[in-house]
C-alpha cells in the first residue's frame, strides 16, 4: 500500500530524485544528531578508561612515587603476575567463589522454582517477595550476612547451634573455607530467587499436556524432572548460570563489607586484589595490569551472553 | 482413601516448602528492619519482643554521623544519572530499532558489550583523571562514571521497547514532513513511556545501590549512603542497630521502585535474554 502511494508521487513529482537525495542527507545528519550524544558518553564512560587502564598497564607506575606514569616496560607488569602468589591465590578463591556461588544459586533456584511454578495463590504471593533479596545492595547483604552470623550474637549462628549443637558459638569467618560459602551466600541469596523467577517463568510457559502425557505413562516425578524439565529449560539454565557467572567473577561489594578478604588472604578474589593494588599499594600500572585480566576472563562469557541477547533480539 | 492422603500429605510438604522459602528471602530483611528499631541493650539479643526505638534514626541523621547529607548526594547522583543517561539512551535506541546502516549492528554489539567491563577498570583511569582536574570526591565525577554502566544498559532496553512499537505512526509523521527529531520527541517518546520508566527504575536502582564508584572517588563531600554503612563501624565495632537503620533507609526506596516494575524484573535483568 505504502509503495503504490510512492509510485504515485513519483509520477506526480518530476524531481523525485533531487528530492529523495536531499531527505535521505536530512535523515543521515539526524541519524547522526541522534546517536552521537549516545556515542560520545559510551565512549567517554568505557571506552576510554579500557584503552587508557591498557596503556598504564603496560608502563612502571606507583602513585607513591610520581603522580605520572613512569617508563614503557612492556609486559612486565603481567609476567610479575605469573610470579605473584597473591595474585594466583586471587585467581584461584575467585574460581572457587564463582564455583559454590553458582552452584549453589542454581540447585537453591531450581528447587524454588520447582515449588512455585504451578499457579495457586500461595504460589503466586510467594513469588512476589522473590524479587526483594535482589534489590538489596551488595554492600547490604555482606553486612547483614556478617551480622547474623556472628558467633556470640548472630541470629543465623543461633540458630545453625541450635539445629546443630556442636556448631554453636563457631567462628564462622576464621576458616577460610566457611569464609566463602558464607560470602557466597549473602550473594546467592539475592540471586537464587531472581534465577527461580527466570526458571518459573521457563517451567510455566511448559504446556501441561506433557506432564499430563508422563503421568498417563506412569512416569514418577523424578523421571518428569530428568526427561522433560530440565531438557525443556537448559536454554533459560544456561543463560542464568552465564550470567550468575559473569557476576560472580567481579564479585567485590561484599568482600569489602564482610570478610575484608580475610581471614589471610583466603576470600580476597581478584576484583578486589586488583583495588588493593591500586588503592592500598597506589601501583597503578600493576592494578591495571590486573584489572586488564579481569576483563579478559570475564569477556570470554559476556561474549557468548552479547551474543544470545542480540540473538534472541532479532 | 489413600490417594486424599497422598494429596494432603503433598500439600503439607508444599506448605512447608513455602514456608521454607519465604523464610530464606525475607529473613534477613525482616532481622534488619527489627535490628534498626532496637536500642543498645536489645541488639545483641535475638528477642522478637523488644521496646521499639526511633533513637538509631536520629542517630544516624545527627552529628556525628549526620547522614542526611549523604542521602541527598546519593539522590543527586542517581537522578543526575538518569537525567543524562535516558534522554541519550532514548534518542540512540530509536535509531537502532529504526535505522540500520552500515556498522549498525556492529555499534550495537559494541555497545551492548561494554556493559560487562568491570566497575574497577573504569575507576583507575577515573580515579587517575579526576585527580588531577579536581573531580574526586564530587557528584559530578560520581554521576560521570556512573553513566558507564547505566547508559550501555538503557539503551538496549529501551531499543528492545521501541522494536515493539508500530512503525506506522511514524512513517505518516515523516510523510508529513516531520523531522527525526520530532519523531522521537512528538511519536516515539510517549509511546515509549512504560519502556523509559523500566529502564529508568533499573538505572535508579543501580547507581543507588552501587558501592565501588563512591568507595573509590569519594572520601567526604560526595559519600553516597551506601559509604555511609561503613561508617557505623565505631571503635568497639559495628554498631548493629544503627547499621540497621542506615540499611532500612536504603532498602525501603529501592523496595518500591522494584515493586513498581516487579512484572519486568526479570526481562530487565537479563536484558532481554529470558522473557
Amino acid at each position: 500500500m505504502a509503495l503504490k502511494h510512492e509510485r504515485t508521487l513519483a509520477v506526480a513529482l518530476p524531481n523525485r530524485p533531487a528530492r529523495e537525495r536531499t531527505a535521505r542527507r536530512q535523515r543521515n545528519i539526524a541519524r547522526i544528531i541522534l546517536l552521537a550524544p549516545a556515542i560520545i558518553v559510551v565512549l567517554a564512560t568505557t571506552t576510554y578508561p579500557l584503552i587508557s587502564a591498557a596503556l598504564v598497564s603496560l608502563r612502571d607506575w606507583n602513585l607513591t612515587y610520581s603522580p605520572n606514569p613512569q617508563a614503557w616496560v612492556g609486559l612486565r607488569n603481567y609476567s610479575n603476575a605469573l610470579q605473584d602468589t597473591s595474585f594466583i591465590n586471587a585467581i584461584e578463591v575467585t574460581l572457587e567463589f564463582t564455583v559454590v556461588s553458582v552452584a549453589l544459586s542454581m540447585v537453591l533456584a531450581l528447587a524454588m522454582a520447582l515449588v512455585l511454578y504451578k499457579p495457586g495463590r500461595a504460589n503466586v504471593l510467594t513469588r512476589s517477595v522473590l524479587i526483594l533479596p535482589f534489590a538489596v545492595s551488595a554492600a547490604l547483604k555482606g553486612y547483614s550476612w556478617r551480622f547474623m552470623l556472628d558467633p556470640g550474637y548472630g541470629v543465623y549462628s543461633k540458630m545453625i547451634g541450635f539445629l546443630f549443637p556442636p556448631a554453636q558459638g563457631y567462628l564462622w569467618f576464621t576458616q577460610k573455607s566457611w569464609s566463602l560459602v558464607f560470602l557466597a551466600m549473602s550473594e546467592v541469596w539475592g540471586w537464587a530467587p531472581l534465577m527461580a523467577l527466570m526458571f518459573i517463568g521457563g517451567l510455566s510457559a511448559i504446556s501441561p499436556e506433557i506432564f499430563e502425557a508422563a503421568r498417563v505413562d506412569g512416569a514418577s516425578a523424578w523421571t518428569v524432572f530428568v526427561h522433560i524439565m530440565l531438557p525443556l529449560l537448559r536454554p533459560i539454565l544456561f543463560v542464568a548460570m552465564l550470567l550468575k557467572i559473569i557476576f560472580s567473577l567481579k564479585v567485590f561489594d561484599q568482600i569489602v563489607t564482610m570478610t575484608g578478604g580475610g581471614p589471610g588472604d583466603s576470600t580476597q578474589t581478584l576484583n578486589y586484589y586488583v583495588y588493593q593494588t591500586a588503592f592500598r599499594d597506589l601501583n597503578m600500572g600493576y592494578a591495571s595490569a590486573l584489572a586488564i585480566v579481569l576483563v579478559i576472563v570475564l569477556s570470554l562469557f559476556s561474549f557468548v551472553y552479547v551474543r544470545i541477547v542480540i540473538g534472541k533480539a532479532e | 482413601m489413600s490417594v486424599r492422603m497422598g494429596r494432603n500429605l503433598g500439600r503439607s510438604w508444599h506448605s512447608l516448602a513455602i514456608l521454607a522459602i519465604l523464610f530464606f528471602n525475607l529473613f534477613p530483611i525482616i532481622w534488619i528492619a527489627l535490628t534498626a528499631f532496637k536500642n543498645d541493650r536489645y541488639m545483641f539479643t535475638s528477642d522478637l519482643a523488644f521496646p521499639p526505638t526511633l533513637s538509631n534514626f536520629t542517630t544516624i541523621f545527627s552529628p556525628p554521623l549526620n547522614f542526611g547529607p549523604l542521602v541527598f548526594n546519593s539522590v543527586v547522583v542517581a537522578v543526575g544519572t538518569i537525567l543524562i543517561a535516558i534522554p541519550v539512551a532514548l534518542t540512540a535506541a530509536y535509531v537502532f530499532s529504526r535505522h540500520t546502516f552500515i556498522g549498525s549492528t556492529a555499534l550495537l554489539v559494541w555497545i551492548l558489550s561494554t556493559q560487562f567491563i568491570p566497575g574497577i577498570v573504569v575507576a583507575i583511569p577515573y580515579f587517575n583523571l579526576f585527580r588531577s582536574i579536581n573531580l574526586l570526591d564530587t557528584k559530578t565525577g560520581l554521576i560521570i562514571v556512573e553513566l558507564s554502566a547505566v547508559v550501555p544498559y538503557a539503551i538496549w532496553m529501551i531499543k528492545g521497547f521501541i522494536d515493539g512499537l508500530p512503525r506506522e505512526v511514524e512513517e505518516a509523521a515523516r510523510i508529513d514532513g516531520c523531522s527525526e527529531l520530532g519523531i522521537v520527541r512528538h511519536i516515539t517518546l510517549p509511546l515509549a513511556v512504560p519502556g523509559i520508566a523500566v529502564a529508568t527504575v533499573f538505572s535508579l536502582v543501580a547507581t543507588w545501590n552501587d558501592f565501588m564508584f563512591p568507595l573509590i572517588l569519594t572520601h567526604q563531600n560526595a559519600e553516597t549512603l551506601q559509604i555511609g554503612l561503613m561508617s557505623t563501624v565505631s571503635a568497639t565495632g559495628i554498631q548493629w542497630n544503627w547499621m540497621s537503620a542506615t540499611g532500612l533507609v536504603i532498602m525501603v526506596p529501592i523496595f518500591i521502585l522494584s515493586y513498581l516494575i516487579r512484572n519486568y524484573f526479570v526481562q530487565g535483568l537479563t536484558m532481554g535474554a529470558v522473557k
